[in-house]
């Protein structure tokens, strides 16, 4: 079973050559997945899906480039390769592929990649809220919600209409008033959902646009409209998921 | 997810579920959301002007079983407190009595959240004190 890739090729966005650490088999330098001399899978190392796949933190991303790369890679990391190799080497492309798999998937999303990235950015949000808490308690100030109340009522009146539009389906009754309603509901929601997402997009341009050196006070800000973004798409997705439900026959 | 025989009881028996007029003088309303999972929780208390006793609470809330219970047990225990003594509910209390693994964390914090916006709402209504009102926003997540 032949290991012996040949050096990689500069990739033009997968700048696969951004980690370098000495190659464990021929000492040479190696870029991150496999050595540049040699040619052998390197160790698996615990590192962040942009850098799995040499890109920088960024949240526009080539879907289709990166699509070529993970099938590339993932025939070249594939287990069944290392079959016959050394033991480190078969763990190491297990290993691998596993971390290949989801670095593609969370990469690929556009929720599940910005998501990510505020995630290695160091944001909790559940700790954020519940410090916020902890705060009103001692100050009594008033916890600012993380979502605009005019979007919380909607939520709530949304959720009480379904309600009834549940039991009316589960008693076999369909009011075709409340479904036509429904259906309307449904292409606000779809048409809501659209506008985040270009609205996100406006916010991925911001945060692409920063320098790599920029501090705190200017990535802050761009985080945090993301998160208030992603907070406001859960409950979108939530309705337009439940609404579905509701009107399919 | 396995739930404590007290989430169990608080949802499929829930105390306290429905509405009050929000427009009444005594009522407050506190309308809060957790987006990690989406839920959204109504607690409305309706208060003796007099004593400031919180004679009724009622609740309404869209999510999993623990929100559901967390704000059930909420109106259970701000009934027959003052507004200042449901003050002094903490959300590890209600972690406490329904056993609440640390996943469901979040419901407990949406709980107290909801009981402080109920008052808040009616400290604002009634003209009472708070110095809530006088600070500015204090984070700006969300905007």
């Amino acid at each position: 079973m032949s290991v012996t890739n040949k050096p990689e090729a500069a990739l033009q966005m997968f700048d696969e050559g951004a980690v370098t650490h000495a190659c464990w088999s021929c000492g040479d330098m190696r870029a991150a997945h496999f050595c540049q001399s040699c040619g052998k899978l390197q160790p698996a190392l615990p590192t962040d899906y942009f850098t799995f796949f040499g890109l920088p933190r960024k949240l526009n991303v080539d879907v289709a480039a990166l699509e070529n790369e993970f099938y590339k890679l993932s025939r070249k990391l594939h287990p069944d390769l290392y079959a016959r190799a050394a033991g480190q080497e078969r763990q190491w492309s297990l290993e691998k592929s596993s971390q290949l798999n989801d670095a593609y998937r969370t990469l690929r999303d556009p929720i599940a990649r910005t998501g990510y990235l505020l995630k290695i950015e160091g944001v909790q949000l559940e700790e954020q809220s519940k410090a916020a808490t902890d705060k009103a308690r001692q100050t009594g100030e008033e916890k600012k919600q993380v979502i605009p109340p005019e979007l919380l009522e909607e939520v709530f009146e949304l959720n009480m209409q379904l309600e009834e539009a549940r039991i009316n389906k589960k008693m076999g009754e369909r009011d075709p008033e409340l479904l036509r309603e429904m259906e309307g509901t449904r292409n606000d929601l779809q048409a809501k959902h659209d506008a985040l997402m270009d609205e996100l997009h406006g916010y991925w341009n911001e945060w692409d646009a920063l320098p790599e050196d920029a501090d705190e006070s200017l990535r802050k800000p761009v985080r945090d409209k993301m998160v208030g973004l992603l907070n406001r798409r859960s409950y979108i997705r939530n309705l337009v998921r439940d609404v579905n439900e509701v009107l399919e026959a | 997810m396995a739930y404590s025989d007290k989430v169990l009881d608080h949802y499929t028996n829930p105390r306290n579920v429905g509405s009050m007029d929000k427009n009444s003088q005594a009522v407050g309303t506190g309308l809060v959301g957790a987006p990690e999972c989406g839920d959204v929780m109504k607690l409305q208390i309706q208060v003796n002007p007099q004593t400031k006793v919180i004679e009724d609470a009622k609740f309404k809330t869209f999510g999993c079983g623990s929100a559901i219970a967390s704000s059930s047990l909420a109106t259970e225990w701000v009934k027959g407190k003052t507004v200042d003594e449901a003050l002094s509910i903490k959300n590890t209390d209600i972690v406490r009595e329904l056993s609440l693994p640390p996943v469901k964390i979040h419901c407990s914090v949406l709980a107290e959240d909801a009981i402080r916006a109920a008052i808040g709402d009616w400290k604002k209504k009634n003209g009472v004190a708070a110095q809530a009102e006088a600070h500015a926003p204090m984070a700006k997540a969300g905007d």
